[in-house]
């Protein structure tokens, strides 16, 4: 039983996205309600890294918001003293194998630069005084001091737990069944189980299902569910002082067509993420699949991350796996994900869509959905993610 | 028979999950809190995610939940299993054949 009918705004999706606009939102004094169709942590959020990884982000606007949303976690660190949040800055460094990957890494690096991120390029020499376990193959490496890390699961209990200091309520076991327009211009949401409330605004947070949300207003919102492998290990000494990428994992983000292109046995995206949590374990990723939304773990997959896990850091061959896990990544068309409200549906809006970048951009995506919401004026540089920019291949009708 | 605060304060320090060392009051804290899946309670107290992914506490979880919740003991499934079924080192796939 949801115990009030009408609020000011419902947000579909208690993922870490979803969790971070009811915060914000709640923080600017509105009633807010989250539906979430699974339990906590069920869906993209809780099968992921942890990573607020900077390097890996496009100049422009995702590395601007990126420097942002950094900040607010820093102040969350500082402001809620009664929650660990795992939070850590131990620097990040991208493995270069090949003398293209250096020269293509060479100028993504002096973009960053260029564009205010602190970020070097290591020779071997001297990556090897960070990362004495690594194999040999690799001729250079990058290195920021500031990419940083964080426990999900730990913010997202912090939302929930402030959300409802506020007055907020949270249901989650609770899919939506429709949402319909009604004549006074409020939304009604009706729940698979039969309840209905009335919002005047409507955010759709789904992640990867955001999709299905938009398809009940009659909206089009081209998001495709990658799907992302990752092994857990046991818990043990660090493995190097930094948490560590290949160049290929920059290369499978940032242009997949080159990754596919190149063929390579490469079926499933496999590149390399290597960070280790604040409990010890370290998380080995990982795939970029397009696989529907088949969450199981494939065998292909598991072995793939593993030998490379061993090729590059020869001394893991002897450190045991305990987990694999496998999470769905919400990718746009263009790279950038979604947020602002719909043009033909006022009152409702879309923050889904951060592919590989959900945990790093979660408190900004909240942070500006509230103010978009409030009706703040805002920075014109907020339209490159509107939802307003794709162009429906055919109209729905919802 | 009643017990001794000293005796209850002990209880509630009995460890449920060995692996990550959570005690029983961490797991009835967090069943207060909302949290009433195996999932549910493993996602905030890390119950059942060490070595043994949950084979030992896990069942003891969900009867800690239905007791505490109401909700029948049936009705509570166990934490999603996933590859692998024991902790196993990494070498294990060297000269193995492509999966």
């Amino acid at each position: 039983m949801i115990s009030r009918q009408s609020f000011d705004a419902v947000i579909l999706g208690a993922g870490i996205i979803g969790l971070a606009s009811a915060y914000y939102l709640g923080l600017r004094g509105k009633k807010v309600l989250v539906l979430e169709a699974g339990g906590f942590g069920h869906g993209s959020s809780g099968a992921c890294d942890d990573m607020i990884l900077l390097q890996s982000k496009k100049p422009g606007i995702n590395l601007q918001l990126s420097f942002k949303s950094l900040e607010l976690y820093r102040q969350m660190v500082r402001d809620w003293a009664d929650e660990e949040l795992d939070f850590l800055n131990l620097g990040g460094m991208i493995l270069i194998q090949t003398p293209e990957e250096l020269t293509i890494m060479e100028e993504f690096v002096q973009q960053q630069r260029d564009n205010g991120l602190d970020v070097t390029i290591l020779d071997k020499k001297e990556m090897k005084k960070y990362q004495p376990f690594v194999s040999d193959q690799f001729i250079a490496s990058t290195y920021s001091s500031i990419d940083s890390q964080v426990s999900p699961f730990a913010v997202m209990r912090g939302y929930l737990r402030r959300i409802k200091q506020v007055g907020g309520l949270i249901r989650f076991y609770t899919p939506v069944k429709g949402i319909k327009r009604g004549s006074s211009g409020t939304w009604a949401v009706e729940t698979r189980s039969g309840e209905t409330v009335s919002s005047e605004v409507v955010v759709n947070a789904a992640g990867a299902w955001a999709g299905n949300i938009g398809h009940m207003v009659g909206e089009y919102i081209p998001i495709t569910p990658k799907k992302g492998q990752l092994v857990i290990t046991e818990k043990v000494p660090p493995v190097g002082k930094t948490n560590l990428w290949s160049a290929r994992y920059m290369v499978t983000k940032l242009r997949p067509d080159l990754v596919q292109a190149e063929g390579s046995g490469n079926g499933i995206g496999l590149s390399f993420s290597f960070t280790r949590t604040g409990d010890g374990n370290y998380l080995i990723g990982s795939t970029r699949e397009k696989a529907g939304y088949v969450k199981e773990n494939s065998y292909e997959a598991l072995q793939a991350v593993i030998r490379q896990a061993v090729d590059f850091i020869p001394t893991l061959r002897q450190v045991h796996f305990i987990r694999t896990i496998a999470g769905f990544r919400p990718a746009t068309e263009d790279g950038l994900f979604i947020l602002g409200e719909h043009a033909d549906s006022p009152g409702f809006f879309t923050a889904a869509g951060h592919e590989g970048d959900g945990i790093a951009l979660a408190p900004i995506t909240g942070k500006i959905l509230s103010e978009m919401v409030c009706g703040d004026s805002l920075g014109e540089e907020l339209t490159q993610l509107s939802p307003n920019r794709f162009q429906p291949k055919e109209k729905i009708h919802g | 028979m009643d017990k001794e605060p000293a005796e209850e304060v002990k209880e509630k320090e009995v460890l449920i999950c060995r692996c990550e060392e959570v005690s029983l009051a961490d797991i009835e804290a967090a069943i207060d809190e909302g949290f009433i899946t195996v999932d549910d309670v493993k996602r905030r107290t890390r119950a059942g995610m060490g070595l043994c992914q949950g084979r030992t506490c896990g069942k003891q979880v969900a009867l800690l939940i239905s007791k505490r919740t109401g909700i029948p003991l049936e009705q509570l499934l166990p934490s999603t299993a996933r590859s692998p079924v024991r902790p196993e080192k990494m070498g294990i796939f060297e000269g193995e054949p492509d999966a």
